[in-house]
C-alpha cells in the first residue's frame, strides 16, 4: 500500500475536521469524495505534512507523516486548488524554481522545466509572464510545478475547479494520462462526480470528516443498493408510499422517469407486486448502473 | 477532441538531492527579481552616491596640496578617521536610502506570497519554515551588505592604496570590524522589520507604505514625547532612526548621539527582532488555518 492512514484525528479549534479516518489506499487513480467540509482537502494537508494530526498515525511510501515529511514531500506532488504562483516570474523559471526547491540541481530543474510545460500544453506560452495567464493556464501550470520533480504520488485538489469545458475535458486527460501511463499515483480531490468518475478506479467519500464509503468503483455500485427505472401508467401516489414502505427510496425525474433505489437483497418481483396492488401499469422497467452520483446520494445522504 | 500534449512525459533519472543550505534558490530568486524592477535599479544606483562621495573625500584628503583652493575652510572635514565613515554610513538621508532600496526589493517578499498562495506550493517541498524565512532573510542581507559593508571596506582599502602606507590601518586597526559590525546590525534589524511588515498584508504597496509610516512615524512620534516630557533623551529609544544611530555610533566608538547609555538602544532594536520572530513563526504556515 503506498497510503496508510490509522485513526487519523485533526481540528480546527471547535470544528473536528477529521475523525478517525482509516484508511489503506494502493496503486492507480484514488478519488476523494465529499461536500464541502468533509475534510478531503485537511487530509491531504495532513498526508502532506501542512498540519499535524492530533492523534492518529500515518505511512506514505512507507516514510512515517510525523517525522519523515521531507522524504514524503521529495516523493510527492501537490496540486493546490486555489491559484497559486510567484509574481514576476514566466513559467519556465517558475516550474524551474519548485524543481530546484525539490532537491534538483539547477539546470536539470530548467531542463525537466521545459519538458512538463510542453507535456501539459504550456510549451508555447512558457516565456510568457503568470501574470497574464488565464485561469486554464494556471491550472496547467500547477500540475507542471506538481510534476517537475517526477513525484511518485500526486496529490489533486480539485483540478478541475475554475475551468471552462473544453479546458476541464483536457486537464481531465492529462490527469488520466499520468495515472495510466507514467505509473504515478494520482489521489484527486474533487466535489466534481464526474471527475472522480471518470478517472478514478477507487474512491473514499468523507462526510463530516468520517469515512462513509471507500472501495473499488464497482464494488460500491454493486454492494450498496440496486437502483430500477421505471415508467408508469396511473396515479403514482399510492405505488410510491408502498415502496417507500417497503425501505425503497423512490425518485421522480422530470421526463417522468421513476428511480427507485431498494436494498441490495431485494427482489425485482416485489415492485410488481406493489404496482399489482395500487393499481398503477409498468410500461417499462429496467436494472440500472448505480453512478457515482447515486452513491454518492445513497451514502452522504444529499440528493 | 485535439490532444494538449506536444511531447509525451517521461520519468527523470536523476536523482533528488539534499541541499547543505536549502533556501539559497530562494535567496537568489529573491535577488533576480528584485534586479527586474526599473525603479528598484534606479534607487539602488543612487545609493552608491554616497560611497562615492566618501571615495572623493578619500583621495582629496591624500592630495590636499592640489586642492587646496577647494578644501580651504573645510580641512577639518577631511580629516579621515572612524568619525568620517560613521558619518556617511549613519546618517538620516543613509538610513533613509537604504530603507528606500529595500521598499522596492523587499516589501512583496512575504506580501507577494501571500497575495498569490505560494506559501503552501514551498512547503510542499522538502522545505522548513525557517528554511523559507532565513531565504527571504538573505535576500534583505545581500542589499544591505551590498550597500554599506561592501562598499565601506573597499573605501578603507582605496584609503590604504592612496595613501600608500598601512598607517591608517594601524591607526585604527578596529574600523574594518565596526564597519562589518554595523552592517550585521543594520541586516538583522532591516531583516525582521521588513519581513514582519511584509508577513503583515497581502499588498506589497500597502507593505511599502507601512515601512515608511512606521520609519518615519517612529522618528516624529520620539520628537513629540521629547518635547512633552522635558526633553527626556530616552524619548528617542521610540525612533527607530535614533536607536540605530545610537548603536551605530556606540559600534564605531564615537561620542552617543543620546545621552543614554547605548544598551538601550540595542535592547529596542532587539526587542522588535524577537517580536518580529515570534510574529513570523505565527503568521507563516502551509495552509490557513481558521480556528
Amino acid at each position: 500500500m503506498s497510503i496508510e492512514v490509522k485513526d487519523l484525528s485533526f481540528r480546527y479549534g471547535k470544528i473536528q475536521a477529521l475523525d478517525g479516518v482509516t484508511v489503506r489506499l494502493g496503486e492507480g487513480a484514488v478519488g476523494l469524495l465529499g461536500p464541502n467540509g468533509a475534510g478531503k482537502s485537511t487530509l491531504l494537508r495532513i498526508l502532506l505534512g501542512f498540519l499535524v494530526p492530533e492523534r492518529g498515525e500515518g505511512r506514505i511510501l512507507d516514510y512515517d507523516i510525523r517525522r519523515d515529511q521531507a522524504m514524503i514531500r521529495r516523493s510527492v506532488g501537490y496540486m493546490p486548488e486555489s491559484d497559486c504562483f510567484v509574481a514576476g516570474m514566466d513559467a519556465v523559471t517558475f516550474t524551474a524554481y519548485f524543481g530546484e526547491l525539490s532537491g534538483m540541481p539547477r539546470q536539470e530543474a530548467m531542463k525537466r522545466a521545459h519538458e512538463v510545460l510542453f507535456y501539459v500544453g504550456l510549451g508555447e506560452a512558457r516565456y510568457r509572464l503568470l501574470d497574464t495567464y488565464s485561469a486554464g493556464m494556471k491550472q496547467r501550470l500547477k500540475l507542471a510545478q506538481a510534476l517537475v520533480h517526477d513525484p511518485k504520488i500526486l496529490f489533486l485538489d480539485e483540478p478541475t475547479s475554475n475551468l471552462d469545458p473544453t479546458g476541464r475535458a483536457e486537464v481531465l486527460e492529462l490527469i488520466r494520462d499520468i495515472s495510466t501511463h507514467k505509473s504515478i499515483q494520482v489521489i484527486l480531490s474533487s466535489h466534481i462526480l464526474d471527475d472522480i468518475e471518470s478517472l478514478c478506479e477507487t474512491v473514499v467519500i468523507l462526510k463530516q470528516g468520517r469515512i462513509a464509503a471507500e472501495g473499488r468503483m464497482d464494488d460500491l455500485r454493486a454492494i450498496q443498493y440496486n437502483l430500477y427505472e421505471l415508467r408508469l401508467r396511473g396515479e403514482g401516489g399510492g405505488f410510491r408510499k408502498d415502496l417507500e414502505a417497503m425501505g425503497c427510496r423512490v425518485e421522480e425525474m422530470e421526463d417522468g422517469l421513476v428511480k427507485v433505489y431498494a436494498a441490495e437483497a431485494s427482489d425485482p418481483m416485489d415492485l410488481f407486486r406493489a404496482a399489482a396492488r395500487t393499481g398503477v401499469q409498468v410500461r417499462y422497467f429496467k436494472k440500472s448502473q448505480t453512478s457515482l452520483e447515486d452513491l454518492f446520494a445513497g451514502v452522504v445522504g444529499v440528493d | 477532441m485535439a490532444t494538449v500534449r506536444e511531447k509525451g512525459y517521461s520519468h527523470w533519472d536523476g536523482r533528488l538531492g539534499e541541499r547543505r543550505f536549502p533556501c539559497w534558490p530562494i535567496t537568489r530568486t529573491g535577488v533576480q527579481l528584485a534586479f527586474k524592477k526599473k525603479t528598484f535599479r534606479f534607487f539602488f544606483a543612487m545609493a552608491y552616491l554616497a560611497p562615492f562621495a566618501a571615495l572623493g573625500g578619500l583621495y582629496v584628503s591624500e592630495r590636499l596640496e592640489d586642492f587646496k583652493a577647494l578644501v580651504k575652510s573645510n580641512k577639518a572635514l577631511l580629516s579621515i578617521d572612524p568619525k568620517y565613515f560613521l558619518g556617511f554610513m549613519t546618517n538620516w538621508s543613509a538610513l533613509f536610502g537604504l530603507t528606500l532600496v529595500l521598499v522596492f526589493a523587499a516589501a512583496g517578499l512575504i506580501a507577494d506570497d501571500l497575495k498569490h498562495n505560494s506559501l503552501q506550493l514551498y512547503f510542499s517541498r522538502p522545505l522548513r519554515k525557517r528554511d523559507y524565512l532565513a531565504g527571504k532573510m538573505a535576500v534583505i542581507a545581500f542589499f544591505v551588505l551590498a550597500l554599506t559593508a561592501l562598499p565601506y571596506l573597499i573605501l578603507v582599502v582605496f584609503k590604504l592604496i592612496f595613501a600608500g602606507n598601512l598607517k591608517f590601518l594601524a591607526a585604527y586597526p578596529w574600523l574594518p570590524l565596526s564597519i562589518i559590525g554595523w552592517s550585521l546590525l543594520l541586516t538583522v534589524f532591516f531583516a525582521f522589520y521588513i519581513l514582519l511588515l511584509s508577513a503583515s498584508s497581502r499588498s506589497s504597496r500597502y507593505v511599502s507604505i507601512l515601512i515608511f509610516m512606521t520609519y518615519l512615524f517612529s522618528d516624529a512620534l520620539a520628537g513629540i514625547l521629547w518635547g512633552i516630557f522635558n526633553k527626556n533623551p530616552f524619548m528617542w529609544l521610540f525612533s527607530l532612526r535614533a536607536n540605530l544611530q545610537q548603536a551605530g555610533a556606540f559600534l564605531f566608538g564615537q561620542k552617543l548621539p543620546l545621552a543614554i547609555p547605548a544598551g538601550w538602544s540595542f535592547a529596542v532594536l532587539a526587542g522588535i527582532c524577537v517580536l518580529s520572530a515570534a510574529v513570523l513563526s505565527r503568521k507563516i504556515r502551509g495552509v490557513e488555518v481558521i480556528k
